[in-house]
């Protein structure tokens, strides 16, 4: 009998909906809600033997909420974690995902279930994720494939996009029966023979970025100073991540001259923050942009600053805060901006 | 008019060292005391001379050049040109005739410590040993002292030099030997109806300790060039280049450049094998740009149909074969590259580091990220700690593939490739 432990948001134990998001993680015995469903579809061979669920905010936002999870799916000894499905509900996916690739790096075996477009998808690591439809309405089938591919994965078998496997694959190392100057000369045959998609390697989809067109008159214009050096007042008041950042932040420069040491400070965790800290301008330079604006080289300066971490963040969230702060500067009159990278 | 019409292959099987270096039906005696004498040199305090065979308990660390021991006659009689013998003077002399005789399974592996050398392991036993061309070779390992205040550079040339002629003197052991075999190398040349496909081979031209000699002069700076693939077996390329050890090509690695190996196998069979273009990676982006779409020309005024080409090196490598596929297929010739995936130790990250925008084609020798578990040895050659973890050579480790010699063979020798596994 194949033991599985289920994750689920609060909501779906009857704790309460977006009241309760908060709610901390908890585990109980058995199969709850859309589980009860899930244990009739895998059958007798398997059992649900405990669920723990989390509110979507709590989950999502509190940096130790995934390990409590992870700790509570561990003390039901799993033979395998689901977690979901998510449909498109973004912080309920983020959660579901990173619970998945917190299990997988724990050495447990994880599935989760989400939606295409969910932005957990890519947070999900190496843990495989199974396509659902777009909200609980499709539940029925969501739950058909999660079964299926639960049971797969418990059987040792591997998921293929027959099974609904969605995101990213992982590239495995194996040892190839020819080797790869021989393959060379077989794919350069495939190639003149017409055959344009054969590959041992997918093109990595880069986003192509069309600049945009140059500022027509500076002095006029009002100029934003935004980094992804985490630059942040020393309390860190708004409780910026080091690494893979989920947020953003603004911070006022309304009378502030320059940024002196000791009241700002930099919580990057991908470079030695030491010389950011001595003088901050390194990062954000507000003494330069100050000077521009005195002598009338730009209009004016935009009166707060954007931050975020650029540390191992997910392409997902930096494509995310790339459009928030696209809007949010034209909202406020920014017509140019300056992003400093580290 | 290829340079080396046939190898004469002496097929090592037993090593040893003796009072003579000499070759005994399959077995290569070595004289430690003649190897020292060939590789005297004023910057050179001490040497040390040991064999290491497959499966011997022995890890080598801190590898700088292996060499393929070689010779053309008596003397060398041309082998390894510009360095045992000066460059050729005419066209003709560097395309002569003749047989090169070829102590296959047996190298000569200079180890040690050399300023900006990125640590190089080769394990006799175990799971990188399949990894690696020299997991399977009997391997002279050289190790060395330079003498104090020896200047760093004249250490790297004296160890250069010395190996080639060392490497020449062994292979003349067997030139009156009956070879256990020989290969007819066909020359290239279009057969009719047949697709000519030739290699671009790029060479890490980027500095000291970083550099590659073709006729005993660095090709850094030189334009891409036609060379007739019998130079290759002459020894006409020659690595000094030390960077990522996975992703270098030591000399060994152009004296059997894998990817003329398999055109030559497909010679008038499915390919009309066209040639080899030698190309330098230059160190910036506008250098890499103007010699890949003057490869790209050479490419086509030759009549091309297609080309494999090869790199050496990390990321910015990546960016030498890009810019080179997409000017080929612009001008409508085929291009594979062979690329080596740096796609993080799960293989999540993106598999490589500058893509093609034109040419989708692409080879891959498997993912410099991933880990490996390599078992405690019983000795070590090249140096006593592995550096990159501070740990002794013999230990047990965990290091990334990047750190096994030629493990992601840019040239196409390994059997190492990805693919998408789902969980």
């Amino acid at each position: 009998m194949a033991r599985i432990v289920h994750y689920l948001t609060q909501f779906f134990t009857g704790v309460g909906g977006e009241d309760a998001a908060s709610s901390a993680p908890a585990s109980q015995p058995g199969a709850v809600g859309p589980g009860r469903r899930l244990a009739q579809l895998l059958g007798p061979e398997h059992e649900i033997v405990a669920t723990v669920s989390c509110g979507d905010d709590d989950a999502a936002s509190r940096p130790e909420a995934v390990a409590e999870i992870v700790a509570l799916l561990r003390a039901a000894e799993p033979d395998l974690v689901v977690a979901g499905p998510a449909f498109t509900s973004g912080r309920y996916g983020l959660a579901c995902a990173r619970v998945a690739a917190a299990a997988t790096e724990a050495g447990l075996h994880a599935i989760a279930a989400m939606h295409p477009d969910n932005p957990g998808l890519d947070e999900a690591g190496t843990a495989p994720v199974i396509a659902s439809g777009e909200a609980a309405r499709l539940m029925g089938p969501a739950l058909d494939a999660l079964a299926a591919a639960a049971a797969k994965v418990l059987a040792g078998d591997l998921l293929g996009e027959a099974d609904g496997l969605i995101g990213l694959i992982p590239r495995r190392p194996r040892m190839a029966d020819r080797n790869a100057a021989t393959r060379a000369v077989d794919l350069v045959l495939a190639r003149l023979g017409g055959d344009r998609d054969a590959t041992e390697v997918p093109l990595p989809r880069f986003d192509k970025v069309t600049p945009a067109a140059p500022v027509e008159d500076l002095t006029t214009s009002t100029l934003a100073i935004l980094t992804e050096g985490a630059l942040v007042p020393d309390d860190n008041p708004g409780a910026l991540e080091s690494a893979r950042a989920t947020k953003w932040l603004r911070y006022s420069l309304a009378g502030l001259d320059e940024l002196e040491p000791g009241q700002w400070r930099s919580v990057h965790g991908g470079f030695s923050t030491v010389w950011a800290n001595a003088d901050p301008h390194r990062i954000l330079p507000l003494d330069a942009a100050r000077q521009l604006e005195r002598e009338g080289a730009i209009g004016h300066l935009h009166q707060e600053y954007l931050v975020t971490a650029g540390n191992g963040t997910s392409v997902a969230n930096a494509r995310r805060f790339g459009i928030e702060w696209a809007a949010d500067l034209r909202r406020s009159g920014a017509r140019s901006a300056i992003l400093t990278a580290t | 008019m290829s340079d080396v019409l046939t190898r004469a292959v002496h097929q090592v099987r037993s090593v040893s060292l003796g009072p003579a270096t000499a070759w005994r039906d399959g077995e290569l005696v070595v004289s430690a005391d003649e190897a020292r004498a060939l590789l005297s040199s004023p910057c050179l305090a001490e040497v040390k001379i040991t064999w290491a065979s497959p499966g011997d308990a022995v890890r080598i660390v801190k590898i700088l050049d292996v060499v393929e021991p070689r010779t053309k006659g008596p003397g060398g009689a041309g082998i390894f040109p510009g360095w045992t013998v000066p460059a050729p003077s005419s066209p003709a002399e560097a395309h002569g005739q003749g047989a090169v005789h070829v102590l296959r399974g047996a190298a000569v592996m200079v180890a040690g410590y050399l300023p900006r050398a990125q640590e190089a392991v080769v394990d006799m036993t175990g799971p990188a040993a399949a990894l690696s061309p020299f997991g399977s070779t009997h391997n002279l390992v050289v190790e060395f002292t330079p003498t104090p205040d020896a200047d760093w550079a004249e250490v790297d040339d004296a160890l250069r030099r010395g190996s080639l002629v060392l490497a020449a003197h062994l292979a003349e052991a067997a030139l009156d030997a009956p070879p256990d075999e020989v290969e007819e190398l066909p020359g290239p040349g279009p057969v009719d109806g047949l697709p000519r496909v030739a290699t671009i081979t790029n060479l890490q031209t980027q500095g000291a300790f970083k550099d590659v000699f073709v006729h005993g002069r660095s090709f850094n700076g030189q334009p891409p060039t036609l060379v007739d693939p019998g130079e290759l077996d002459a020894g006409a390329v020659i690595s000094g280049q030390f960077g990522h050890p996975s992703l270098r090509n030591p000399t060994w690695a152009h004296q059997n450049h894998p990817v003329v190996n398999a055109l030559r196998a497909r010679h008038g069979r499915d390919v009309s094998f066209a040639g080899v273009v030698l190309c330098p990676e230059p160190v910036n982006a506008a250098d890499k740009q103007a010699v890949s779409l003057a490869a790209a020309r050479v490419c086509a005024e030759a009549g091309f149909d297609a080309v494999l080409i090869t790199k050496e090196g990390g990321g910015n490598a990546d960016a030498d074969m890009a810019l080179k596929m997409d000017a080929l297929e612009e001008l409508g010739i085929a291009a594979v590259g062979l690329f080596a995936e740096m796609a993080g130790p799960d293989g999540s990250g993106p598999p490589i580091v500058v893509a093609p925008e034109k040419a989708t084609a692409m080879i891959s020798t498997g993912n410099y990220d991933t880990r490996l578990d390599l078992p405690e040895m019983e000795r070590a050659l090249g140096g006593a700690e592995v550096a990159l973890l501070n740990v002794p050579a013999t230990a047990a480790m965990e290091l990334p593939t990047a750190v096994i010699l030629a493990a992601l063979s840019p040239l196409g020798w390994g059997h190492l490739t990805c693919s998408p596994v789902p969980a």
